[in-house]
């Protein structure tokens, strides 16, 4: 069984989830950038589905 | 909808051999960083050779000046010199920056780019996490201040990666 990471490790000390940067940086540039890609697409339709057809 | 195709946009000025870096949040993205943006940033070369590259493919991209009626398409005066262009494109909003940072050119900010893939054979240059986090320093704007604990700590995980 593998152990979740320690909570002290978790977070920076600015309070950033560096689990997120490690997943990250399993990733290629390409990949990461995708994600990116990704994410914004699902932003832009919820802000469509709402009434914002302009991006923010 | 509105429509943001990061990848198209950098694979664009890849394929006409525009010499760029690209700077901001995007950059950071592609190194590794959990934050978000809508636009890409670039600072151009400013060469004549590379300012007719860049106008060849911004106009592939048919970029306009944003927020302006008359639709004005940018030009080699405005691209050769260190202002910054603000466009927007087919791909999303793609802003020309003659110089960042006070008056650091492309060539000012090569040695702390790295180079990075975009997959097909197509690469580009970004700036490094580190001097990216110099210059919002610097900048000291909210939205600049509010991107740096995200951007401390992707540089965090790099170095302890060997990666910094």
């Amino acid at each position: 069984v593998t152990e979740p990471e320690p909570e002290t490790d978790r977070f920076s000390d600015d309070g950033v989830d560096r689990t997120q940067i490690r997943e990250m940086l399993r990733l290629s540039p390409a990949e990461r950038l995708q994600r990116l890609q990704d994410l914004v697409e699902s932003i832009l339709r919820v802000r469509e589905a709402n009434g914002f057809s302009s991006i923010p | 909808m509105a429509s943001v195709r990061f990848r198209d946009s950098l694979v664009v000025l890849a394929a006409h051999d525009v010499e760029f870096i690209l700077v901001g949040v995007l950059s950071a993205v592609m190194q590794g960083a959990p934050v978000t943006t809508f636009d890409v940033d670039v600072v151009h070369r400013r060469t004549p050779e590379n300012v007719d590259r860049l106008l060849v493919a911004l106009n592939e991209l048919e970029a306009i000046y944003r927020g302006d009626e008359r639709r004005i398409k940018p030009g080699s005066s405005h691209l050769i010199g260190p202002g910054h262009q603000l466009l927007q494109t087919k791909f999303g909003d793609l802003d020309c920056l003659g110089t960042i940072d006070g008056e650091r050119t492309y060539e000012d900010l090569l040695p702390d780019s790295v180079e990075l893939s975009l997959g097909d054979g197509h690469s580009i240059r970004a700036l490094k996490v580190a001097a990216l986090i110099q210059i919002k320093q610097r900048a000291g704007r909210p939205k600049d201040l509010a991107a740096l604990p995200a951007l401390r700590a992707t540089l965090e995980e790099l170095e302890r990666s060997g990666r910094g």
